[in-house]
């Protein structure tokens, strides 16, 4: 059995005034092995954020069920660690108090907190901004800060919804790399949405794509590129094949949604 | 010298403005312009200044004035964090307190003052819950409002790692809250001040207000004078401790303007 077992998902949100309830994924099944990258990748409102939140236990299925290490998730826990995409840092704390932040929470022994915090503030290097606070970072730095406080508390299953969204191209690429690095290390399952079909390659052991209306995935394509992933790969002729594989499945469905916004 | 000048501007164009004042004020009634009687002068407050201070009259003043407002504001302090706590946390709390709050709103609070003399008698109590209630408005707004307003990005992120529900008001909302209640507080001790002065005005034996209206009735304009100014210089000296503390406190956030 594989670590995470996603079966038969749907999850429908109200909608605010009426009886309604809108399905934002359907049918979602999906299994990732202990110490996998997968990478999510579709246009956006085909429900990655709505699926990697239900397994992060913060949205509970209307339908099916995930089980992380054959344990039903009901709600958040220690095995799973979120990183989101941005603004989720508590201004009014330093980066070492935002990564102490998560230890506090998961009531790790005091003596240990401060020295865990400053060990994953370094090891994503900010040691020298330890005292900063989120303002005064630039936004790669504070997802340098989330991606710490995530790995501080010691998950077996990494989340991230979309880390690098609103980073320019250049620190996106940094961001990927030293990601991978750090992942490299002690191979954590890595759940990681994306609208980049690059990121999701580079990234990925396998890429789930995802369509919507409502939201299920189209295909889930394996990426047989060795580790550790260079540059120089985003430029060899099987990137180049994966790259137009995915691109064709995601230009098909904003075709599609094209057509349905002309009907109405 | 203009280095030192840019950076405290503010400062220094205030001391500036307020002696000019001050001399006009001098000038003015030595010159004959106005009339000593009716707003007395510089010199002659702070001659009767020092008299009151030998004679002790300011401390006890002083001591009563402070006493009444230190009770009053602690009062506004805990009943209106506790309340604006409840409602923050429950919608029917926060509706079952909102005609009351729209009531203080609405209505000048100080025509209750005589329905307070019935209940709590002339003097003391009275006045504290003159103050009390003066201040009560803005704590409880704005803890209210601290707490509703608290950043839901932050509560979600809080919640995958776990936190409970008294870890999110302890180490979230309640942090998150600071520069409004603070300022809260700023209004509050405005208005606590405003209350004890008010209420002494009317009925007391003792106090700030009370030497100003007792020496105001007597037509005693330089002896009224002495408490007139050492309420401004009390109101003056708390909003600026209070802004202080405010920046002190604002500083993580990247809109504050430095
Ligand atoms: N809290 C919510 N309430 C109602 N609808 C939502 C909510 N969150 C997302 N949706 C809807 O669900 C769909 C999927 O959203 P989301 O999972 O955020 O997509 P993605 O992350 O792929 O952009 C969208 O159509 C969005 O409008
Ligand atoms: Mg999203």
């Amino acid at each position: 059995m594989s670590q995470i077992e996603i079966r038969d998902v749907a999850i429908e949100y109200k909608k605010p005034k009426s009886e309604e309830s809108f399905v934002a994924i359907q049918g979602v099944s999906l299994s990732i092995e202990k110490g996998s990258f997968v990478t999510i990748v579709g246009s956006s409102g085909c429900g990655k954020s709505t699926l990697l939140l239900a397994l992060a236990g913060l949205i509970e299925c209307s339908r099916g069920s995930i089980r992380v290490e054959g344990k039903d998730v009901t709600g958040p826990g220690k095995d799973r660690a979120m990183v989101f995409q941005d603004a989720s840092l508590l201004p009014w704390r330093s980066v070492h108090g935002n990564v102490r932040f998560a230890l506090e929470l998961q009531r790790w022994k005091r003596d240990d907190i401060d020295e865990r915090a400053a060990r994953f503030v370094r090891m994503v290097g900010l040691g020298n901004f330890a005292d900063y606070h989120p303002h005064q970072l630039s936004g790669g730095m504070r997802q340098r800060v989330n991606i710490a406080r995530a790995l501080a508390v010691d998950p077996q299953v990494l989340l991230m919804d979309e880390p690098f969204g609103a980073l320019d191209a250049q620190t996106r690429e940094v961001m990927g790399d030293e990601l991978l690095r750090i992942w490299e290390r002690d191979k954590k399952t890595a759940v990681f949405v994306t609208h980049s079909i690059d990121e999701a390659i580079f990234l990925g052991d396998r890429v789930v794509v995802m369509g919507r209306n409502p939201g299920h995935i189209r295909d889930v394509v394996e990426i047989d590129l060795p580790r550790p992933r260079t540059a120089a790969m985003l430029d060899s002729p099987s990137f180049i094949e994966y790259r137009r594989k995915l691109r064709d499945y995601i230009s098909a469905d904003m075709q599609a949604l094209h057509m349905v916004e002309d009907i109405a | 010298m203009t280095r030192i000048f840019k950076k405290h501007q503010a400062l220094i164009s205030g001391i500036i403005s307020f002696a000019v004042l001050l001399l006009i004020w001098q000038f003015a009634v030595d010159f004959g312009y106005i009339k000593a009687f009716f707003v007395s002068s510089p010199s002659r407050v702070a001659v009767e200044f020092w008299r009151q201070l030998q004679s002790g009259e300011v401390r006890d003043n002083m001591a009563v004035s402070l006493y009444e407002f230190a009770v009053g504001l602690s009062l506004a302090v805990t009943v209106g964090g506790m309340l604006g706590v409840m409602a923050g946390w429950s919608r029917t709390i926060e509706y079952v307190l909102e005609p009351f709050i729209w009531f203080k709103y609405s209505s000048p609070t100080i025509a209750f003052y005589p329905l307070f003399i019935a209940w709590l008698g002339l003097g003391e109590p009275t006045i504290i819950a003159i103050a009390f209630i003066f201040a009560l408005t803005p704590i409880y707004a704005n803890t209210l409002s601290g707490i509703k307003n608290v950043d839901q990005d932050l509560v979600r992120a809080a919640i995958s790692f776990g936190a409970r529900p008294h870890d999110l008001f302890l180490k979230v909302t309640l942090p998150g809250s600071v520069p409004i209640l603070i300022a809260g507080l700023r209004l509050a001790v405005g208005r606590a001040l405003t209350g004890v002065i008010a209420a002494e005005l009317f009925g007391a034996t003792a106090g700030l207000g009370y030497s100003i209206a007792f020496y105001g009735q007597k037509l005693k304009t330089n002896e009224m004078m002495v408490s007139l100014v050492l309420v401004v210089i009390l109101g003056v000296i708390f909003t600026q401790l209070l802004s202080l503390l405010e920046s002190a406190t604002d500083a993580w956030r990247p809109n504050v303007d430095r």
